[in-house]
């Protein structure tokens, strides 16, 4: 799927963009190889799916400066697959992810949602529980913030 | 006199103005991937290049963007990813963090208000390689109750925010 260039490639597109008028001719050179081919490498990454996304990412998104919730639901396995869709059709729901529960813990979908405030997230958890008639559910604020960085791949 | 040094000299007190937020707006999944990416945001936007070279540096400087690259699907490239919770009791959480924070695969660690109070997400090579980790962590801390739990199915993850 990925070879060696592509390796070199992600090595420095995992980091910062330079802030040069011509960034991609800088990092191709660092790995020896034309602007043209680093360019089109980049696009077909993207075309992929391997990169989710070329851009900025801003601080304001992850330093909890508003109320940020993990909603865990219990849904029976036979819905999971039409809540999962439906949960994540809402605009304030930012992940949405089914993973097998395990030992004490029995929820299965993930959500994350975004509030102003703490009633915010309550409030938009029962709109999304009564969307879906899921009514096993539990509420994890963010009461701090440990660690938040980009995975250095290669 | 006074006044207009701060101005100049003490930039992060500047507050980002409409042009900031139409770049931030731009920038986030639109970013150009050309041979000269400013330039073409700049057309975008009706700005000269250097102009938006000057304000990116400015909004990195001031922390309002904390960088710019490419966000990736970690199964395309051949990695596992999983979300781990643990329930930590409160005199082993200080310890627990700074063990767990050392792994590079671990990206995002946060305390949230549940019996299951620290949870972390860990990308590595392959699962194994995380099993192993935990019972590290295990071992290291004394702390036995740690979930490993993989995404079975992804229904949405959204990275943009309207600024």
């Amino acid at each position: 799927m990925i070879d060696e260039t592509d390796k070199k490639i992600i090595s420095l597109i995992q980091k910062d963009l330079p802030l040069d008028p011509r960034p991609f001719a800088m990092m191709a050179d660092e790995i020896g190889i034309q602007e043209d081919e680093f360019i089109d490498r980049v696009n077909a990454l993207i075309g992929k799916g391997v990169i989710r996304r070329f851009g900025a990412t801003l601080r304001h998104q992850e330093a909890g400066f508003n109320s940020n919730a993990m909603v865990a639901w219990i849904v029976p396995d036979d819905q999971i697959d039409e809540v999962g869709k439906a949960m994540a059709g809402f605009n304030e729901v930012t992940h949405c992810y089914h993973r097998r529960p395990q030992g004490d813990w029995k929820y299965n979908l993930f959500t994350m949602i975004h509030g102003d405030r703490h009633d915010e997230c309550y409030e938009i958890a029962r709109r999304m529980a009564e969307a879906t008639g899921i009514e096993e559910y539990v509420l994890l604020f963010s009461e701090k913030e440990f660690k938040k960085t980009s995975m250095e791949y290669f | 006199m006074i006044l207009n040094h701060y101005v100049t000299y003490l930039p992060f007190l500047r507050l980002m103005d409409t042009i900031d937020k139409e770049i931030l707006n731009q920038i986030q999944s639109g970013f150009p991937i050309t041979k000269r990416p400013y330039l073409d945001i700049g057309t975008r936007l009706g700005l000269s290049e250097k102009e938006v070279l000057d304000r990116i540096r400015a909004l990195k400087e001031e922390g309002i963007i904390r960088r710019i690259g490419g966000n990736f699907d970690s199964r395309k490239i051949g990695f596992t990813s999983t979300l781990c919770a643990a329930r930590v009791p409160e005199d082993k959480i200080d310890t627990f963090v700074k063990v767990v924070n050392e792994y590079p695969g671990v990206t995002h660690n946060y305390l949230r208000d549940h019996e299951y109070n620290i949870w972390f997400t860990f990308i590595a090579p392959d699962m194994p390689a995380i099993d192993r980790a935990i019972d590290r962590i295990s071992q290291k801390t004394g702390v036995r109750d740690i979930l490993n739990m993989p995404a079975v199915k992804m229904y949405k993850i959204r990275v943009d925010f309207e600024v």
